[in-house]
């Protein structure tokens, strides 16, 4: 069977007799929710999306005291929201199985920061495993329940983003019969006190995982008994080392040491491997975690292993950010052995055939995207406005407001919901002689996750925040997964949605609706907006353009007159694609006239609005 | 937004907008989306990237040889008299009691734009709202109701020019314009640029001027009439002439008086460049007469205005009567000591 990780780890965990499943949205983890829920339709189980990872970790947490199994996914940043319960319920400890299950972003691909959340299993004293295949990531997923019922404590898997998506052939077990009944034995408590103590008993549930690692099949040596120089590394990161080795015929002179239990090292197994070469390599994404780790114990076992020479991201070999990749494995080889395995001639074949071919692209709404009119109203308001205003954003498509896209309009964005805690800082320097207007943005799925707090912050202080939030009814940048505004769970069942403007004027905000395809009039309505002052809120309301399209499409066919448009010259000034923006709008250069992209146009038909010549012509479809 | 160096925009920019001394006339808005007005001010939107420019011909901020207005218009070098070349002035009022009652003083602009249009000299009008919550701004006139509607004076200004761009690039033809000497002198600077200003400026078939000594920048009105507790919209303004140092807000709530002294600290920077009271460039200018609230002082200056104005006194829609002569000396007096002092604010002095 062909699965990716993600859907590997979902399968593992299904084969484990998991039915309790709770996440957020977050690239490269969606997938297993996803799969899960799809899953749900046939099988007996609960899945759902959370309102956050903190929510989701704690919702598995309650099935896993009910003597149930439960697992909860998300991204590398959600292992961060989750931190304050972790690290509290690694202390109380768990009842049925519980795996948590972080995917990294290595590189940032698709994320705000690159982490590495593998600092956590440390941090909480619980036992980490890294698969570096499918195969194994479903192997490791349905062993993890066994294993967190044996320690009694939440376990830790971690993949990547090449992982999470590359898909391989898997041997799957049969399914279990999932006949469980939840019970919460109140014979027992689940709480940290005493906190000195249940610390303590938290490391010997790690020394006992420890001695399970020592054996475990997911470490394995491979090589000669005595290289010239020993790979030590765990994931993607050592499958690279694999390839470039086998590229590089190197297997006489190179073994490697495969990890997939990091955390707790399995000492016993290091020893015995260090001793086999004076020259070590640490592969691995994104932070030197085991290189560091095995270089302390190499050090308190110096007398026994000998002196070391260490190489890898924490010893300068390789760059300490960013993804490793295989090119990085073939560079070190090849240099660290003398050999030649750059084909220059090929490469310089290739630089030549591609040279000019490739267009540069930026990242950009898509055409129809409602945030493209909503920073374009937001632009044209803060102008106006004319006292240096500004933009405080927050994740979500709407993170591309950073960018000509969204005109450059957003100056920070950090963590879910932080757009909205900085404008309160903002909000209260009016005393100070501040007197910049600051536009809040966030979407809905955002709002739920992180951004309440911190209006109730600005309703309680009295904070001058003015929030637009950008309702396009979908978690839309992680994949259109529903969320508590949207009417229907991960499940597919319709569930009553959370109003959001209502629930803003509960708080005693004053709230405004508006269209963001309607540009001059929610401009017009934020410059007012902006002259107020304390907690405000705007809920701009218009589907995501991709949604729009699976429900029936748009309304209007869309040309351009070009007899009518004015192009570079003084009254236009290429203004639809200089400045506008939105990828079905076209430059003819033999015309030297805007033109449509048929293929690209979806027929929103807002650009209409911005011809200073009236020359792009909307029609009614049909 | 990034900016760019390309000239033209920059140079509006640069020279006129960031010193401060941008009065809003609305001349640079409304050709293109690069500049915008909205509540009183004249903004950047976005950088523009031509390499020809409208805006900076016609700016009247920008300098300029004046002479080349004189003779455009009047076929003259230079004017000696403090309100500029004229073939009467007299004093006139509304003949139509509705019409006096809805204007400031003697309601001539009023009467005149609406007999314009009913003689069919002009299709539409582009006059001034009277603003509210936002500052006023221009507005396309088509019929009587809406003509009324916009009578009173304004102190401030409203960009009105920005109305007349659109209407001239909509298609609409035989318009009249209402507005400030420096509106009419930028459609003077119109008629003289490229590539299309004769083409564009000819669309306007009647230009009424209004006597202008200063305009508030209107967010600035705003915000000190908010300071003295007003905070619904005034329904009518008024600025008695001297010795009176008053500014006068009517409002639901009554009449108030404020130094004349503090409000002359939000007039527009710009203002103090400008050496034209009467505008001199339109076909008729309008202004107050002093000391009688019924009537106007009406300056006739082109064949135009005063073909159009004989009409108005034979249908009756405009009264006349001669001005006294010390109300002339009196506008004169003041108009030319507006003109030291812009030339002076310009390091122009004159010897005059």
């Amino acid at each position: 069977m062909l699965l990716q990780a993600n859907e590997a780890i979902a399968r593992g965990a299904l084969e484990a007799g998991v039915i309790f499943a709770a996440g957020y949205p977050g690239n490269p983890s969606s997938e297993i929710i996803e799969t899960l829920a799809k899953a749900s339709r046939d099988l007996p189980i609960y899945v759902e999306w959370s309102v956050n990872e903190k929510v989701a970790l704690e919702a598995a947490t309650g099935a896993s005291f009910a003597g149930c199994r439960a697992i909860c996914s998300m991204k590398q940043n959600g292992v961060n929201v989750v931190s304050d319960f972790l690290t509290n319920l690694s202390l109380s400890g768990t009842k049925g199985g519980l795996v948590l299950v972080s995917c990294d972003d290595p590189g940032g691909i698709s994320s705000t920061n690159e982490e590495d959340a593998r600092a956590f299993a440390p941090l909480s004293d619980i036992p980490l495993l890294e698969p570096s295949s499918p195969q194994e990531a479903l192997d490791m997923a349905r062993w993890a329940f066994d294993l967190s019922e044996t320690i009694n404590n939440i376990v830790m898997i971690r993949s990547v983003s090449r992982l999470s998506h590359s898909r391989s052939d898997v041997q799957v077990k049969d399914l279990p019969d999932f006949d469980v009944q939840p019970y919460f034995d109140t014979k027992v408590s689940f709480h940290t006190f005493p906190i000195v103590a249940k610390h303590q008993a938290r490391h010997e549930k790690l020394r006992m995982a420890e001695e399970l690692f020592e054996n475990s099949p997911f470490n394995f040596y491979r090589g000669p008994s005595r290289p010239e120089l020993l790979v030590i590394g765990s994931g993607c990161a050592v499958d690279y080392a694999i390839d470039a080795i086998e590229i590089m015929s190197l297997w006489e002179r190179v073994g490697v040491l495969k990890l997939g239990t990091t955390w707790p090292l399995p000492r016993k197994l290091l020893l015995e491997n260090l001793q086999k070469s004076e020259s070590i390599l640490f592969v691995e994404d994104v932070d030197p975690f085991i290189e560091t780790n095995v270089k302390a114990l190499a050090a308190e076992a110096a007398r026994q292993v000998g002196v070391k020479t260490f190489h890898g991201r924490g010893s300068g070999d390789f760059p300490l950010c960013g993804e490793l990749g295989p090119s990085h494995l073939l560079e070190f080889f090849g240099n660290y052995f003398d050999l030649d395995w750059k084909d220059q001639e090929f490469r310089n074949k290739m630089g030549s055939l591609t040279k000019g071919k490739i267009p540069p692209r930026e990242f950009g709404f898509c055409p129809g995207c409602p945030h493209r009119g909503s920073f374009y109203a937001i632009k044209t308001a803060l102008a106006w406005d004319d006292r240096d205003g500004f933009v405080s954003g927050d994740i979500g498509c709407y993170t591309m407001g950073i960018w000509p896209t969204g005109f450059n309009q957003v100056k920070s964005v950090h963590a879910m919901g932080s757009g909205s805690g900085i404008a309160c800082g903002y909000g209260k320097l009016e005393g100070f002689g501040f007197d910049q207007p600051v536009i809040t943005v966030c979407g809905d799925s955002t709002f739920f996750h992180a951004t309440i707090p911190a209006l109730v912050n600005a309703r309680f202080n009295n904070a001058d925040i003015l929030l637009v939030v950008l309702d396009n009814s979908a978690t839309a940048m992680t994949g259109f997964q529903p969320h508590p505004g949207t009417g229907k769970t991960a499940m597919g069942q319709p569930t009553q949605p959370v109003d959001i403007a209502a629930l803003c004027e509960s708080m005693g905000l004053e709230v405004h609706v508006g269209d963001p395809y309607e540009m001059k009039e929610t401009a017009r309505r934020l410059y007012d907006l902006m002259q107020k002052q304390g907690p405000r809120v705007m809920v701009l309301r218009r589907k995501c353009a991709l949604v729009q399209g699976r429900e029936g499409g748009f309304p209007y066919d869309m040309h351009v007159d070009q007899s009518l448009c004015v192009g570079e010259e003084c009254g236009c000034g290429r203004y639809c694609t200089r400045i506008f923006r939105c990828p079905g709008l076209i430059w003819d250069k033999e015309k030297k006239k805007a033109m449509i992209d048929q293929v690209i146009c979806v027929g929103c038909g807002i650009c209409a609005e911005i011809c200073p010549q009236g020359a792009i012509k909307k029609e009614a479809k049909g | 937004m990034e900016q760019t160096t390309v000239q033209g925009q920059s140079n509006l920019v640069r020279e006129v907008l960031e010193k401060g001394i941008c009065v809003r006339c609305g001349a640079c808005v409304g050709i293109c989306p690069y500049f915008q007005y909205h509540d009183g001010k004249v903004v950047v939107s976005d950088w523009c990237q031509a390499s020809t420019w409208r805006c900076v011909q016609v700016c009247p901020r920008l300098p300029y040889d004046r002479a080349s207005l004189y003779d455009y218009f009047y076929h003259v070098n230079d004017c000696t008299d403090a309100i500029g070349p004229h073939r009467q002035v007299v004093a006139a009022r509304s003949g139509d009691k509705l019409v006096r009652s809805a204007a400031q003083y003697g309601g001539v602009v009023t009467a005149l734009v609406i007999f314009a249009m009913e003689e069919g000299l002009v299709n539409s009008a582009v006059l001034t709202d009277r603003g509210g919550d936002l500052a006023p701004k221009g507005v396309l006139c088509s019929d009587r109701e809406a003509v009324l509607g916009c009578a009173g004076s304004r102190y401030s200004a409203s960009a009105a020019l920005s109305e007349l761009n659109l209407a001239i690039q909509a298609g609409n033809d035989r318009l009249a314009f209402i507005g400030l000497p420096c509106q009419m002198e930028a459609l003077g600077r119109l008629s003289l640029s490229e590539p299309d200003g004769q083409e564009r400026a000819g669309h306007v078939e009647l230009k009424i001027g209004l006597f202008c000594t200063w305009a508030l920048d209107y967010r600035a009105l705003r915000s000190y009439l908010k300071t003295k507790g007003i905070v619904e919209i005034p329904k009518k303004y008024d600025i008695p002439p001297p010795p009176s140092e008053v500014f006068i807000v009517e409002t639901n709530n009554g009449r108030m008086e404020f130094p004349l002294s503090e409000v002359r600290e939000i007039v527009q920077p710009g203002c103090s460049l400008c050496e034209d009271m009467t505008a001199e460039f339109a076909d008729i200018s309008v202004g107050t007469l002093e000391g009688d609230k019924q009537w106007n002082t009406v300056i006739v200056r082109t064949d135009k205005g005063m073909e159009l104005f004989e009409k108005a006194l034979r249908a009756g829609v405009l009264e006349q009567k001669e001005i006294p002569s010390s109300n002339l000396e009196h506008l004169k007096e003041a108009a030319s000591n507006k003109r030291k002092r812009a030339l002076r604010a310009r390091g122009e002095e004159s010897n005059e």
